[in-house]
């Protein structure tokens, strides 16, 4: 028997109940791992197991829910001693008569960027559980319990890459629909179908008459069979025990059973007894569920994008053309970066395309930092935008979500290459109409090569409402003609194949004046055509006032409240933006009170008579140090001094323009900076990077849990003579100890300072650090000692 | 367990004196009150908790098979049969909140940040108002946290996991004892059926931080 003969045998399939509760009252001591009982007490699992199965249990669970690497080292157990005997007691007790499942538990730990765990590493963990549940005769895997998405992807492609087991996956969800992490049903359904999961739904969480509604939702996503695995309620903090009988339990559990869900057991407080009365509950029913037309749609963790009406993807984060963000790239700054993603969803983008490829940086490295940065702030859904295959996988594996590649083209080795990746990962795709003769001239032509990418996806395995077609735009004052081919060739694709339309929009007006004009009216006529999908600069009002209107006059704003709510009483709603209001105050004044753009005018101003760095070192720099000495004096606190470097800033801003089309430079010296290795703590660390900033300093941020070698990295690529380490925890101070030393062995010349609130001068001294810093003021005072 | 912060009973004076702030500078009450309502919309705060019984075997204290070790938390414990084990976070969104805080305004998210301090805290103590209403009749030492005094910070992993927190509230701790999600808080609370002596309500001589402590060199306390 496999779980193919038994899901073809169309009645709900029982799976078991509690594992850790059941060997409680066997007598394992509270504290214990439930894992041990493997190794030390066969008889209770056996015990278990065969109660289980002879309560209905078509699959039982074997006891390696915990048996990653991590937990069981703290009992110095291993996955390779714990996970065979797991196995074969739960076999024995099957005795042919259910099946087997290796249990993949979370690991335990949060993954970046709320905690410290890589993707990548969480991968290793489990596919070194998946390896030896297959070695022991695993008859399938299943993942549960899982509130991250992030960790049940990894969970996933341990299985599907180590082994050749079906799947099932669960996840615990709150009564709001989410899991822990933010998670919604919905994409997790879209993702893990997308995957290749063999079935989906959710466990633990609450009693089954809460979970009804989240399994709905997921139920719209996904035509996979489905799984309920609940507690028996919740349990009561003072005795232990759960709220729900086992009665209620299977009478709950077999409305669902009436619905469709395929899968039916019990989670924490319950017990064979409650697996009994299920199958009493279920016996004789039929299960089976609707096909569902699943709606095309993209999604993160948090954040499904429905791809009902036009959706605007986002394309500021490209270096293509832009000097500041080439400058933040080999600054390695990716608050920059998430700086542009935040104003882009503000201004209303719905999905992110990323590109990060620029001649000098390691552009997979760099991708996969971006990916992972961006998932810690925004829910919009990414397009992951590169030229490399190997730069589209290594995002991909990192993505928690279902992304969209750009691109694939009509071209050989394009396609063999992309789209097994796309498939793999359950992605969307990204193609793009020219193939190995260049860009045909024709939307007939064009027309074809979609048709081709579409064919050859499908093929795949891939979804054709996972294809999007880019008809290409090209520069209208070059190729008058080409504008009328491309729309029509839109037309065509979403006429006639029915699939999203992708467009760069922004690329019909090179080299003509007047560009947001003939941009506005290329994006109207080609929504009308029938773009679904254009990739356009949102921060430009011009452009989403397009496709607000859009939406107005096709009806998808019902009773126009969007574009109300956009635009409110304004008649006209793209007011000529006046490139600086002359300013009334002082750039002292501006500085001291916080006062961003009040503080870019005044430094306009003075730049016409004065010379930038005049600007800078008599009257910015002077300005910084009258608010750093009111914060020493406590006249003003954190905050304050924070808005007046805000201030300067973005007068720092307008000076650095200046200086830039002079091509000179006002950088002083390159510090770099980071949170050590293990320590997520990065709000002082930021506060000094911008007191820094504004004093002329380039600073190059790391970011938070840097491992030491880029440290030393970054600081001989960028000839940094001075260094900052901030650790806050007495536990991560080892990390700053050993990173110093690292630096110190690789003779690199240059200062190290160090801050945090656990440190002491004392210390400082004791681990090799040249300077201590107690706040963000005396980081700078270090700055200038050290590089004046 | 659920707790819903609202805006008229948050502790602003709390999080003013979190950022260093005179309680007086209505400048910074403003930015407090401003970064006040993103956050309580968006977070979810929750705690978890269980009654256990405390083992003393020679001179080494348990609790519920959780090895309590240093001298510090025995002698906070003393005369108590049992203790409240629990754990508290404000959950991810504060902490995706505070990632995106910084990337668009600083000066928000120092603020910001002092205001999660000061609402865990607030939290913590709704918790223990309604744990020690399921006790009726008993006594309650203070709260006392793994890392405080000589209570090692590395017992978190086996504490939370002691109260199923990673799979009840989503709250786990990384390889260096950091709590996650971050604006978290897992404590001890000892119970007795007869009065406790009054154990010193300042507990600076046991603290980590008390050499650096900002508080404790203008002769104030932070609160704990």
């Amino acid at each position: 028997m496999d779980v193919n003969t038994l899901l073809s045998l169309d009645r709900p399939i029982l799976l078991d109940g509690a594992m850790g509760t059941m060997l409680q009252q066997k007598g394992l001591p509270a504290g214990a791992p439930p894992e041990s009982a493997a190794l030390e007490h066969p008889q209770w699992l056996l015990d278990i197991h065969r109660a289980y199965r002879e309560a209905g249990s078509d699959i039982l669970y074997a006891d390696t829910f915990g048996a990653s690497e991590k937990k069981l080292a703290r009992w110095g157990l291993t996955p390779e001693l714990v996970i065979p005997a797991a196995v074969d007691l739960a076999r024995q007790a099957a005795a042919g008569k259910a099946l087997v499942a290796l249990d993949l538990g979370p690991i335990g730990q949060l993954l970046e960027p709320a905690g410290t765990l890589s993707p990548l590493d969480a991968y290793e963990i489990f596919a070194r559980q998946v390896r030896a549940g297959a070695a022991a005769g695993a008859d399938l895997a299943v993942i549960e319990t899982m509130t991250d998405l992030a960790e049940m992807r990894m969970a996933l492609l341990a299985v599907k890459e180590n082994s050749s087991l079906p799947v099932l996956c669960t996840m615990t969800f709150e009564e709001n629909g989410r899991t822990f992490t933010g998670c919604s049903a919905a994409a997790m359904a879209l993702t893990l179908t997308g995957m290749g999961a063999d079935a989906i739904g959710l466990n633990c969480s609450l009693g089954p008459a809460q979970l009804a509604p989240i399994l709905e939702e997921m139920a719209r996503y996904t035509n996979l069979p489905l799984i309920a695995k609940p507690n028996a309620g919740l349990p009561d903090p003072l005795t232990g025990v759960y709220d729900v009988t086992p009665e209620e339990f299977a009478g709950q559990m077999s409305l669902l059973a009436d619905r469709g869900i395929r899968f039916l057991g019990g989670c924490c407080g319950t017990s064979p007894a409650t697996i009994a009365a299920l199958r009493q509950a279920v016996s004789g029913k039929v299960s089976r569920r609707k096909v569902v037309e699943v709606p095309a749609a993209v999604c993160s963790a948090t954040q499904v994008v429905p791809l009902d009406r036009v959706r605007v993807i986002g394309e500021r984060i490209n270096p293509t053309g832009k000097k500041k963000f080439k400058e933040a790239l080999l600054r390695e700054d990716m608050d920059y970066l998430l700086g542009q993603a935040l104003e882009q969803t503000a201004a209303g983008a719905d999905i992110l395309d990323v590109n990060v490829g620029l001649p000098g940086i390691d552009e997979k490295e760099m991708m996969v930092r971006a990916v992972k940065a961006l998932q810690g702030v925004t829910g919009a859904p990414l397009q992951i935008d590169s030229t490399k295959p190997e730069v589209l996988e290594a995002a991909l594996r990192v993505y928690a979500g279902k992304a969209i590649v750009n691109s694939v083209s009509g071209e050989e080795r394009s396609l063999s290459t992309v789209l097994p990746l796309v498939k793999k990962y359950g992605a969307a795709v990204v193609g793009l109409t020219l193939d190995e003769k260049g860009i045909p001239k024709t939307a007939a032509e064009r027309f074809d090569i979609a048709r081709r990418i579409l064919d050859r996806a499908v093929s795949l395995g891939i979804p054709r409402q996972n294809v999007y077609i880019d008809c290409l735009t090209l520069t209208v004052s070059a190729e008058q003609d080409s504008a009328v081919e491309t729309l029509e060739a839109v037309r065509r694709v979403r006429q006639e194949l029915g699939l999203q339309t992708v467009l760069g929009v922004s690329n019909i007006s090179f080299g003509l004046p007047a560009r947001p004009l003939v941009n506005q009216a290329f994006l109207t006529m080609a929504m009308a055509a029938g773009l679904t999908l254009p990739i356009l600069n949102p921060n430009l009002d011009a452009m989403m006032a397009a496709v607000r209107s859009f939406h107005l006059l096709t009806g998808k704003d019902r009773d126009a409240r969007e574009f109300v709510a956009a635009y409110g009483g304004d008649t006209s709603p793209a007011p000529a933006a006046s490139p600086s209001s002359p300013s009334s105050v002082t750039l002292e004044y501006a500085v001291e009170h916080g006062l961003k753009t009040e503080a870019a005018a005044a430094a306009r101003t003075l730049l016409e008579t004065e010379e930038p760095m005049t600007v800078v070192n008599t009257r910015l720099i002077p300005a910084l140090d009258v608010a750093g000495s009111r914060f020493e004096s406590g006249k003003i606190f954190l905050p304050q001094l924070i808005q007046s470097a805000g201030a300067a800033q973005a007068a720092f801003e307008v000076v650095k323009e200046k200086i830039s089309t002079s091509s000179g430079s006002v950088s002083k010296g390159t510090v770099v900076l980071a949170t050590v290795k293990n320590d997520i703590h990065d709000i002082g660390k930021n506060i000094v990077k911008v007191l820094l900033e504004n004093y002329g300093y380039t600073v190059v941020d790391l970011g938070r849990d840097v491992p030491k070698e880029q440290v030393a990295d970054a600081v001989e690529r960028h000839h940094a003579p001075l260094v900052g380490l901030s650790a806050l925890m007495t536990t991560t101070l080892g990390s700053m100890a050993e990173t110093i030393a690292l630096l110190r062995q690789r003779e690199l010349p240059c200062k190290v300072m160090v801050g945090g609130a656990v440190l002491t001068a004392d210390y400082a001294a004791s681990i090799g650090a040249d300077f201590y810093a107690r706040d963000a003021k005396e980081g700078v005072d270090i700055a200038r000692q050290v590089i004046g | 367990m659920e707790i819903t912060l609202d805006f008229e009973t948050f502790p602003v004076g709390e999080a003013l004196r979190y950022l260093g702030c005179a309680q007086q500078d209505e400048d910074s009450r403003r930015l407090v009150t401003e970064a006040l309502g993103p956050l309580l919309s968006s977070i979810h705060p929750r705690y978890l908790w269980r009654l256990l019984p405390l083992e003393r075997i020679s001179d080494k204290l348990s609790a519920g098979g959780l090895p309590l070790e240093g001298s510090d938390i025995r002698r906070h414990l003393e005369g108590c049969d049992r203790a409240l084990l629990f754990c508290a976070t404000l959950g991810h969104e504060a902490d995706q909140l505070l990632r995106r805080t910084q990337v668009e305004d600083l000066s928000k998210a120092v603020v910001l940040d002092s205001c999660c301090t000061a609402a865990i805290e607030e939290v913590c103590d709704r918790a223990e108002e309604q744990m020690k209403a399921r006790l009726p009749g008993a006594f309650f030492t203070t709260r006392y946290s793994p890392g405080y005094g000589d209570l090692p910070l590395t017992i978190q992993e086996a504490f939370l996991s002691l109260l199923e927190a990673p799979k009840r509230l989503g709250l786990c701790a990384s390889d260096s004892s950091i709590l996650t999600p971050r604006k978290s808080v897992t404590a001890i609370i000892g119970v007795s059926e007869h009065p406790l002596t009054p154990a010193g309500q300042r507990r600076c001589e046991s603290c980590s931080a008390r050499e650096n402590c900002p508080y404790r060199k203008k002769e104030e306390y932070c609160g704990r």
